[in-house]
């Protein structure tokens, strides 16, 4: 309840109480809002703001953990120019784009096809389980999944290299440990776990879609594609790009999965951004390096986020300049 | 006269008992001794293990005091950042730390942990006679060459290889080795049997065993890109063939770890990955374990303080020295990785906490203690332990480990407070070409090159 309801009386011959100097500087809309705010505010610069500001002024520093009481010496530009002459972090750099483009691609084709496929399929025998058995991969913790697959792929006791050596004369395929597949091994099980995210999306895009102009399509008998080109499309996507948006970030930060199923190897074939910066902090235990490889990191995301959030909004800045 | 005497001998002997009997300053209180140490790793655990069974025991009969003894673990890849975050919040979350002995520079550096020559001074119980002199320096001293103590051997560890008797001593297995390499198989797991054994022998032993429709292979070696796993196992080769890692007196890396015998001995190294079971690249210290404990490895490479994993009930093994490098006289030159742990001393413990802690220490180093300490699968560094009777018969791998314990037969890493960025530097660029299709000299030469030219970089900082 509002503060300044406080002093309303209920009964007209109940006297007005006389508001105290609380609900008085409650009273400013504008502060009663500011006041609810503060605990998220502060949370945020406690949390967030003031981590990334030191993590920035890290970035241009010397400072190593196994230096700590040295003073961590203000080297400019130094550890980003290391960084981005560094083969390691620009094979980082590529392994992750690959992973996040083929990652994100596959979810996204592979969740909108079983979306359809379960659109208006309430009549579908096994609907509700098959469901249920499709986003189960989803919930389940990285590390726990990273671990699953390792030992199934295992080339000593693992069940799939079993079912490959019966087709392979009897010999297993070392997928983890080769640099020709481990890569893509983790690809695979990325794809696995993050599907059913884009088929939860897909079927919440086409739940949008109003079921009134379906039945005009219908009756206008519109083709197949036409319906989805006029009526599907234009309803859906935007859910469809949050979609996208949302599995692309948490596709780039992509850490545990990889680091549980190869701990970046063999080599570097799978070392991702996050497998590399973990590296640097704590393999080496460079902080001012680490900090800059962070910073670097942080704005492909934010970039990757603006063009998203641009391509989201398109929409009321067509309608704006429409008007 | 006589009087006097008497007189001066009661003197002395209720001194005498005065200080026997003096209480510990912990007297009636009841103290937690907090230790940090490696998880799922024996050396590490027995100390708690024992802490609070034996010492608890002997504070409580001796010291008059109740302790509990707490432990507090992590994995060797992290144990130093967990160490290293409480420490430098000054912390006295963990009394008594068992460090690695590359990282005393790290940790004295910042003056997180307790200069020990005033401590040791101080306690006769801690002016142990070392059997190897190299190896204890390596746990003890910060900066190399200098005097200053910084931490004292928890347990004492080297690279040896275990052996599974039963395929070498088979008469038929014998005899079709013979055959087809033309010299016998050892016939035993004694250091003399295996002295000959140089890498060119030992490769023939592992090609022989290697039958992948049997899935067994020759040999099981830590190839992973964890922590030190990968370096571990392959600086014995370089040493072995007499070179070395870097010219600390000039530090330098360059002219010292890229020169020809050194990517020889790399390319020597991965040539072994052929023996090993599948996934080889990938082994850590526990995978050497269920390789060679399932059967599929019939040697294996692995540190003494796993003795206790690696010898286990059905499978026959020999405890016995690495092979090594046949020099040009003809001898062959053995020179293993040394590992082990060091303790070292919270400088952020109170008065109480440092005195349970040097009350625990010259528990720890007396001879019972490092008796049980060896019964129980750990490896101590007194000389008197060691040199006892009947310590060879303890533990199968015993004969082995003291051997290669010996001045001269095995060597530590870098003693740099920037160890771990040279580590990092090495793991990744070796794990990527153990993973390679190119396994030429050439290649290894490159790899070479650029981690010396890296790692000078940040020895120069």
């Amino acid at each position: 309840m509002r503060p300044d309801l406080l002093t309303h009386t209920v009964q007209n011959n109940m006297p007005i109480r006389k508001a105290g100097k609380l609900q008085d500087f409650f009273a400013d809309n504008n502060r009663f809002i500011l006041v609810l705010l503060l605990p998220v505010v502060l949370f945020f610069l406690v949390l967030n703001a003031l981590p990334t500001m030191w993590m920035v002024g890290m970035s241009f520093r010397d400072y190593s953990l196994i230096s700590a009481t040295k003073t961590a010496e203000f080297i400019g530009l130094d550890n980003f120019v290391y960084l981005l002459s560094s083969n390691s972090v620009w094979n980082s750099l590529s392994k992750t784009f690959t992973f996040v483009f083929f990652g994100v691609l596959i979810e996204t084709v592979i969740g909108v096809l079983l979306g359809f496929l379960f659109w208006h399929s309430t009549e579908m025998t096994g609907r509700r389980l098959a469901l249920t058995l499709l986003f189960s991969p989803m919930i389940l913790a990285p590390i726990a999944a990273a671990n699953y697959f390792k030992l199934m792929l295992s080339p000593n006791f693992g069940v799939i290299n079993y079912i490959i050596s019966l087709f392979n004369n009897g010999k297993p395929i070392e997928i983890l440990s080769s640099v020709d597949y481990a890569f893509w091994a983790c690809l695979f099980v990325d794809i696995w776990m993050w599907t059913p995210f884009m088929l939860l999306m897909t079927l919440a895009a086409l739940g949008s879609v109003p079921k009134a102009e379906l039945e005009a399509a219908d009756v206008d008998r519109l083709t197949w594609p036409q319906k989805f080109k006029h009526i599907i499309l234009p309803h859906g996507k935007f859910i469809m790009m949050l979609g996208i948006l949302l599995r692309t970030i948490d596709s780039f930060k992509t850490m545990d999965l990889v680091w549980g199923m190869t701990t970046g190897g063999p080599g570097n074939s799978t070392e991702l951004l996050g497998i590399g910066l973990y590296r640097v902090a704590f393999s080496s235990l460079n902080l001012g390096r680490a900090s800059a490889y962070a910073l670097i990191t942080l704005l492909i995301a934010v970039a990757f986020t603006s063009i998203f959030l641009f391509i989201l909004n398109r929409k009321n800045i067509e309608e704006g300049l429409s008007k | 006269m006589k009087k006097f005497v008497a007189v001066l001998l009661v003197t002395l002997m209720l001194f005498g008992v005065v200080v026997v009997s003096a209480e510990s300053p912990l007297a009636g209180k009841t103290m937690t001794l907090s230790l940090l140490g490696i998880g799922g790793w024996k050396p590490s655990s027995l100390a708690q293990e024992m802490g609070q069974e034996l010492f608890a025991l002997y504070a409580k009969e001796n010291l008059g005091y109740d302790v509990n003894v707490t432990f507090a673990e992590s994995p060797f890849d992290s144990l130093f950042q967990k160490a290293a975050t409480s420490l430098a919040s000054e912390s006295n979350e963990y009394n008594l730390i068992i460090s690695d002995s590359q990282w005393l520079g790290a940790l004295s550096e910042p003056g997180w942990i307790v200069p020990l020559n005033d401590v040791i001074a101080a306690n006769p119980s801690l002016q142990v006679n070392w059997y190897s002199e190299s190896a204890s320096k390596a746990y003890m001293i910060y900066p190399d060459g200098s005097n200053n103590i910084w931490g004292l051997p928890q347990e004492a560890d080297v690279l040896i290889m275990y052996v599974r008797s039963d395929y070498l001593t088979n008469p038929d297995e014998r005899s079709a080795f013979a055959e087809k390499y033309g010299w016998e198989l050892p016939t035993d797991g004694s250091n003399e049997a295996w002295e000959d054994i140089d890498f060119a022998k030992y490769a023939q032993i592992c090609e022989f065993f290697t039958r992948p429709d049997e899935g067994i292979y020759g040999t099981t070696i830590q190839y992973s890109k964890i922590y030190d796993f990968l370096t571990g196992s392959l600086y014995p080769y370089f040493w072995s063939a007499g070179e070395e890692v870097w010219d600390a007196a000039a530090r330098t890396v360059s002219g010292t770890l890229n020169t020809p015998k050194n990517a020889e001995m790399l390319a020597l190294s991965k040539s072994m990955i052929q023996y090993c079971p599948p996934g080889a690249i990938d082994v850590d210290i526990s995978g050497i374990v269920e390789n060679y404990s399932t059967g599929k490895a019939v040697t294996a490479w692995q540190w003494a303080a796993q003795g206790a994993d690696m010898v286990i009930d059905g499978v026959d093994t020999w405890g016995v020295i690495l092979p090594g490098y046949r020099m040009e006289d003809g001898t062959v030159n053995r020179t293993s990785s040394l590992g082990g742990q060091p303790w070292v001393i919270n400088a952020f413990n109170t008065e109480d906490e440092q005195q349970l802690v040097v009350d625990f220490l010259n528990w720890w180093y007396s001879y019972d203690t490092q008796i049980e300490f060896a019964k129980r699968g750990g490896s101590p560094l007194i000389t008197e332990v060691l040199e006892s009777e009947g310590f060879e018969d303890l533990q199968p791998w015993f004969t082995a480990y003291k051997y290669m314990m010996k001045d001269g037969n095995s060597k530590d890493f870098w003693h740099e407070p920037s160890y771990a960025e040279l580590l990092a530097i090495q793991q990744e660029a070796w794990s990527a070409y153990m993973a390679g299709s190119d396994g030429s000299v050439e290649t290894a030469q490159t790899v070479l090159d650029e981690i010396a030219a890296l790692q000078d970089k940040v020895i120069s900082k």
